[in-house]
């Protein structure tokens, strides 16, 4: 009888951990088309190129203008796929000097793409192989420029446009590679996004932060009451930054991809506190929205500079703390002093 | 028959280290994520876990009952979670104070840590402390979380925040030594919850589960329902021989054969083991068993 009881038990048991592991299954299923719809929506950033390299410029003014529509294509190269140029990085022989004779920054990518060759799929690696080749060829058509004409290099630089990231690669200097190798290291990249603000309005990453001096990005959610509990300061910091030339935007992780009710609820919390700052949202499978997987603790605040590049570490946690907000004030004067050169 | 069914609860108890040390490893399925300071997110965190084990643990594998109710019943949205309470009742009906010293692994730390060799001090006298774990679960649950609200409506966590150890332990230490950024946020609030979890941790060296007697409002939640469980323990007062070894014996200061289905009895077994008669054992299923023991005893007598 107590044995039939024991049985009994164990089926019951086994019964409740079946439906409990249906129970995930379930969730899995509702989640799976969600993220097929979103998936459509994720929309490479990357601009084409512009046709630039058969002129040959006639004076200065036109070589200046060739020098930096090429170092824009270097940079868009560079930040179209962040994440497998990364992998090239780490790859890089350190102690290699990175010019040698003859041989300039895209060679030295190529160099460094073929001896990683198996860290990459086939598709990675042609790309790649690709991209340096093209790099090596702007590189020899800047130097080339800049032996002609020696003032642009500065010019292109202090121009007010903005100054891409990988220009100083372009400078051909006997500098080891290591100093290079390490500042590129160091400079991470705001991951590339296409999204919308929370009225509709398209906002592109690139054009954001080009824009800006400096741009404060705050990653929150609706239901995170330290998140919510800091919105009034972030809007006083925002105008604060207007004056400077700088913008501070809101990323509220519960809206991306563009969930109706979760824009309408954010939105509400926004007018509450009295929010004028640009809220936006992007896709959640692109580069931004995996990056934004990656924050675990919120709010997380990002400071990054003209060029698109993170400036210091993130500051997690609200800026209502003292400390934080020390920190955050710190890199935004770092960014702007490095904006004004 | 009846052997055979002691014989099952002899085994639990006996082997009750290995079960709360599967349960744990089963609550922390994710250990990769320690080192790469990151938390699983998927599916199985949309779950809560029977124990009391922290969301923010990089490698917990559901969500911690306590947090979860406390993260809905604070939203602006809602002012009670259905949803928690339905399976923690679920839970309490199904195991009661079994999950305590069976599934928890905030339970089986501090076992562990109360297997260091020192002088142990009895916590008898303390009782009244017990009593201590209802209104952390009412006051600081859910009353505050749903009533202490800024201007949009938003109530914190408040025992998550201020009296959680667990949480400093499975989340903020682990997340702190691998994330940079967290490090430097760590203040003030991380200061007052280390020094609960050292608190609760040199306690647990010299009383037996300090944590679960006096402050678990998870721990509480079940005492509720010990009474009502299916899980429960059986003591044939034919085979008793009122030698008392069994309350001398119980870590949670409950004697057994005056109240076999007491809030503090997290089911562990130790009784079971100490008696001398076997007239201790668990039982599982609706009623209270009378019925068998007066057949048992009828086969026996015949």
């Amino acid at each position: 009888m107590n044995m039939n009881i024991k049985k009994l038990t164990a089926l019951l048991l086994a019964a409740l951990m079946v439906l409990a592991l249906a129970a995930c299954g379930a969730k899995d299923a509702t989640k799976a088309p969600e993220t097929a719809a979103t998936e459509a929506a994720a929309a490479d950033t990357t601009e084409a190129a512009t046709e630039a390299d058969s002129e040959e410029p006639k004076n200065e003014e036109e070589a200046l203008a060739l020098h930096k529509e090429l170092l824009e294509r270097e940079n868009a190269i560079l930040s179209e796929n962040t994440e497998l140029w990364e992998k090239v990085f780490m790859k890089a022989d350190k102690g290699m000097a990175m010019i040698e004779d003859g041989k300039n920054y895209g060679d030295f990518l190529l160099d460094t793409v073929e001896t990683a060759k198996e860290q990459f799929t086939d598709k990675e690696y042609e790309w790649l192989k690709e991209s340096a080749t093209e790099i090596s060829n702007i590189e020899n058509k800047l130097t080339e420029l800049e032996e002609k004409y020696p003032e642009i290099m500065q010019k292109s630089m202090d121009g007010d446009m903005s100054m891409p990231a990988g220009d100083d690669m372009s400078m051909p200097s006997d500098q080891s590679g290591t100093d290079k190798m390490a500042e590129q290291g160091s400079m991470q990249k705001f991951p590339a996004f296409e999204g919308k603000d929370l009225d509709g309005n398209t906002v592109k990453s690139d054009e954001l932060f080009s824009g800006n001096a400096v741009t404060v990005v705050n990653f929150w959610f609706t239901t995170c009451s330290p998140c919510v509990g800091e919105l009034a300061e972030l809007d006083a910091l925002n105008k604060e930054l207007a004056k400077k030339g700088g913008a501070l935007i809101g990323v509220n992780t519960f809206t991306l991809d563009g969930d109706e009710a979760a824009i309408s609820e954010a939105k509400d919390v926004l007018a509450k506190k009295g929010v004028t700052y640009q809220n936006v949202y992007f896709a959640s499978d692109g580069e931004a929205g995996k990056f934004t997987t990656n924050i675990f603790a919120y709010p997380t605040t990002y400071v990054v500079d003209r060029n698109g590049n993170i400036v210091g570490d993130p500051i997690v946690g609200a800026i209502t703390e003292k400390k934080q907000a020390e920190t955050l004030q710190k890199l935004i004067d770092q960014a702007i002093a490095a904006d004004m050169g | 028959m009846d052997k055979k069914t002691s014989g099952i609860s002899q085994f639990l108890a006996r082997f009750r280290g290995w079960i709360q040390a599967g349960a744990t490893l089963l609550t922390n399925w994710h250990l990769p994520n320690f080192w790469k300071g990151r938390l699983y997110q998927g599916p199985g965190k949309t779950v809560c876990v029977p124990g009391l084990n922290c969301y923010s643990c990089p490698a917990a594998s559901g969500a911690c009952p306590i947090g979860a109710f406390q993260a809905v019943v604070g939203s602006s949205k809602f002012h009670f979670c259905y949803y928690i309470t339905g399976i923690l009742i679920l839970l309490g009906v199904l195991l009661g104070r079994f999950i305590c010293g069976f599934l928890c692994p905030f339970g089986w730390l501090q076992e562990l840590l109360h297997k260091i060799p020192t002088k142990k001090l009895s916590t008898k006298k303390l009782k009244p402390l017990t009593y201590l774990k209802y209104a952390v679960l009412v006051v600081m649950v859910f009353l505050l979380p749903a009533l202490a609200v800024n201007d949009v409506g938003m109530g914190d966590p408040f025992f998550c925040k201020y009296l959680c150890p667990q949480g400093v332990l499975e989340g903020a230490i682990p997340l702190s030594i691998v994330n940079s950024g967290i490090r430097t946020a760590l203040g003030k609030l991380f200061t007052w919850k280390f020094s609960i979890l050292l608190t609760v941790v040199v306690l647990s060296v010299v009383f037996y589960r300090p944590f679960c007697k006096w402050l678990c409002p998870l721990g509480a939640f079940y005492a509720l329902l010990n009474k009502v469980s299916l899980f429960q323990i059986k003591v044939d007062a034919n085979k008793c021989i009122s030698c008392g070894k069994c309350a001398r014996s119980c870590k949670m200061d409950v004697d057994v054969t005056k109240s076999p289905n007491h809030t503090e009895c997290i089911r562990c077994g130790m009784c079971i083991r100490a008696c001398p008669t076997n007239a201790i054992r668990f039982r599982y299923g609706f009623g209270d068993g009378k019925e068998k023991i007066t057949k048992s005893n009828t086969e026996e007598t015949k």
